[in-house]
């Protein structure tokens, strides 16, 4: 009982700043084109981390990543992988040399994230609950 | 052996001290490299460890991602490390990148860790598995760091105790040998006199170096006084040696040591010369055999003294070669345990001196015949050598006018005629016969070793016919004694001198009773009017 208590709390510490905001969950984003209606964590994982940049349908998925400056990049990750935008950004740099795979397309902010969604079927973004529009689907959710 | 070591005590404490720190030192060098080796090996096999961990989140990122240039990215750079022969990295079943491989396995030590492998966890999930990193160790490479390392703590440990050792030896040659080599040169060159002394250098006054040549000092100066004390002692020896020699050379007493044997070891001059010998003959020779006529008494005397531990004396008449017979007196004194001294003086002239007083005692002063004592002492000498076929005689020859004479001519008158009644009675006795004068006109004559009284009538006889004749008394006048005389002859029983003086007595008593002029004998046993008095002779 006393280290599921411990656990908890751990959790709450870590996301605390969430939960101080009382952000809404951010969601994972596609263009109903895509022919992709639901997203497991790993293939989310998989398409952001530049691992596997495939949709399930078989086309070629194009990560799309706000500014760094936004809290939902910083949130997305935290919760994703429970890294920082920092630790996001050292991984990143590593990668830059060997040129096989590359950062998800960065983007201003969350409106030219979901435009660019709206208008390509292979992108695939993450906004706040609260953003979402009719015009794309939701395939993935991340609730704090 | 010997002759290939250092003489010099500073070669030979440098070498005995290099030698036990080479010994050491490869004791030491052994044991270390040993462990320095070992310690060495493990270090480096943790550092492949904490190579792989160094490497961990670049290779989960390549595993993760299946990125070859990055995998590359991280083999080349592990295997610029030289303990690495080679480095995989797998994700999966594939292989993203090997460069390098397995080492080979020659000379391989036991329990050795050839391959280090490192599951790789995803960078974002760290429970999920993506990988695997193997890194061969070159087990030659670390073999070689391991010894060079060893052997550079090995050479560092040399280079100490050779210094080390340099250093003590150094030392020791500077405070000991140095020191210790300078007295021994000093003391080589010390002159033997009075007053030589070692000088403490400063810097040791205080240590033992220094203790130690205060000490020998100390003992110089005890040494030279010892030798001048022997020096005086043997100078006072030799004084009382030579006055003592001078004492025994000068001294009219022989002087001599004799052994438990009675053989002369040393004797001086005076004893050669008393004896009439030479220094060859006597020393070494019995003095038993020198005083040759009474070795026995000698003998007995000495063994005496021996036993008894009292000095013994005797007086010796010997027969001394050239000088006749000598008198000595003996004195032989116990010097210890098997040494006798012996002291022989000549008495020859005290002797002499003696005998000559002896004579004149018993002498009769006017007719220089035996006096009473020496009668008394003829009479027991004779009687001691009677027996049955020697028979003694005593002749008791009474004057009988002599009272005449003297009333007639004076006493110098009856000197005379007493002077003449000797002559006759010396003519009238066989040589060995003894004539006394026993006081006024009575004279006794021993007869001894007659047989029978017939010598003894004969002897009487003539006496008596002498004795009848006229004596010249001076101025043409003539005196006319007679002799009356009483024979005693000696018997089968042994009787005292008085007893046959007494018979003598008797018989002459009866000569006169029968007219003087006569000799009567009288026999041992038996009552005179038995075997009656005889006449013998009448004028």
């Amino acid at each position: 009982m006393n280290r599921i208590a411990l656990l908890l709390l751990l959790l709450l510490t870590s996301t605390q700043d969430v939960l101080a905001t009382g952000s809404p969950s951010i969601v994972v984003v596609v263009n109903p084109e895509s022919g992709v209606d639901k997203l497991s964590k790993d293939e989310v994982v998989d398409i952001f981390l530049g691992r596997y940049r495939k949709l399930p349908s078989g086309k070629t998925a194009l990560p799309i990543d706000v500014s760094e400056a936004s809290t939902e990049r910083a949130r997305f990750y935290q919760l994703l992988v429970k890294k920082s935008s920092a630790e996001m950004s050292s991984y990143w740099a590593r990668l830059v040399f060997s040129g096989q795979t590359s950062p998800p397309f960065q983007v201003p902010d969350t409106r030219t994230a979901l435009e660019l969604v709206r208008s390509s079927p292979n992108a695939i973004a993450y906004v706040d609950r609260a953003s979402v529009t009719s015009d794309v689907k939701v395939v993935f959710e991340l609730k704090p | 052996m010997t002759r290939a070591l250092p003489r010099s005590v500073v070669a030979r404490t440098t070498l005995g001290i290099l030698l036990l720190a080479a010994v050491m030192g490869v004791i030491f060098a052994v044991m270390a490299s040993w462990r320095v080796r070992n310690a060495e090996q493990d270090r480096l096999i943790a550092r492949v460890h904490e190579l792989s961990a160094t490497v961990e989140s670049t290779a989960s990122v390549a595993c993760f991602l299946q990125d070859k240039t990055l995998a590359k990215e991280i083999t080349t750079g592990l295997m610029k490390n030289r303990i690495l022969s080679g480095v995989r990295i797998r994700s999966g079943d594939q292989v993203l990148y090997q460069a390098g491989g397995r080492a080979p396995a020659k000379g391989l030590s036991r329990g050795a860790v050839d391959e280090i492998s490192r599951t790789i966890h995803s960078p974002f999930d760290p429970t999920a598995v993506v990988g695997e990193i193997t890194m061969f160790v070159s087990h030659a490479e670390i073999e070689a760091q391991a010894i060079a390392y060893s052997r550079y703590t090995t050479w560092m440990l040399g280079l100490q105790l050779a210094i080390v050792a340099g250093g003590v030896a150094l030392l020791v040659y500077l405070l000991i040998t140095r020191p210790i080599k300078g007295i021994s040169d000093e003391l080589k060159w010390l002159g033997v006199r009075a007053g030589m002394r070692l000088t403490v250098p400063s810097f040791h006054r205080s240590d033992e170096i220094g203790q130690l040549i205060v000490n020998v000092n100390s003992l110089i100066t005890r040494l030279t006084d010892a030798v001048a004390t022997e020096r005086d002692l043997r100078k006072a020896h030799e004084v009382s040696e030579r006055r003592m020699r001078l004492v025994l050379e000068k001294a009219d007493t022989g002087i001599l040591v004799l052994d438990e044997n009675g053989t002369v070891l040393s004797c001086n001059p005076s004893f050669t010369r008393i004896l009439g010998g030479t220094d060859t003959a006597t020393t070494g020779a019995s003095l038993a055999a020198l005083l040759a006529p009474h070795g026995p008494l000698v003998a007995g005397l000495i063994a005496e003294s021996f036993e008894s531990g009292q000095p013994r004396d005797a007086d010796l008449e010997i027969e001394a070669r050239g000088r006749g017979k000598v008198w000595v007196e003996l004195s032989v004194n116990p010097l210890g345990p098997n040494l006798l001294q012996g002291l022989v003086n000549d008495i020859t002239e005290r002797k002499r001196a003696e005998c000559a007083a002896h004579e004149l005692a018993m002498r009769d002063s006017i007719t220089g015949l035996l006096n009473r004592r020496g009668l008394d002492g003829a009479l027991n000498a004779a009687l001691a050598s009677v027996s049955e076929s020697k028979q003694l005689a005593l002749l008791l020859v009474d004057l009988d006018y002599f009272k005449a004479v003297n009333d007639t001519f004076g006493h110098a008158a009856g000197d005379l005629v007493l002077r003449e009644v000797a002559n006759v009675l010396a003519q009238c006795v066989r040589r060995t016969d003894i004539v006394g004068r026993s006081g006024g006109d009575e004279f006794v004559v021993l007869l001894p070793g007659i047989e029978g009284a017939y010598k003894a009538e004969e002897i009487a006889a003539n006496i008596i016919a002498g004795l009848h004749k006229p004596i010249a008394v001076g101025d043409g006048k003539f005196a006319h004694v007679g002799a009356s005389i009483g024979i005693a002859l000696t018997g089968p029983t042994r009787e005292p001198a008085a007893e046959l003086m007494r018979r003598a007595d008797v018989a002459m008593y009866a000569a006169k009773q029968a007219g003087r002029g006569r000799a009567f004998l009288r026999h041992q046993s038996g009552p005179p009017s038995e075997d009656g008095p005889r006449r013998t002779a009448v004028a």
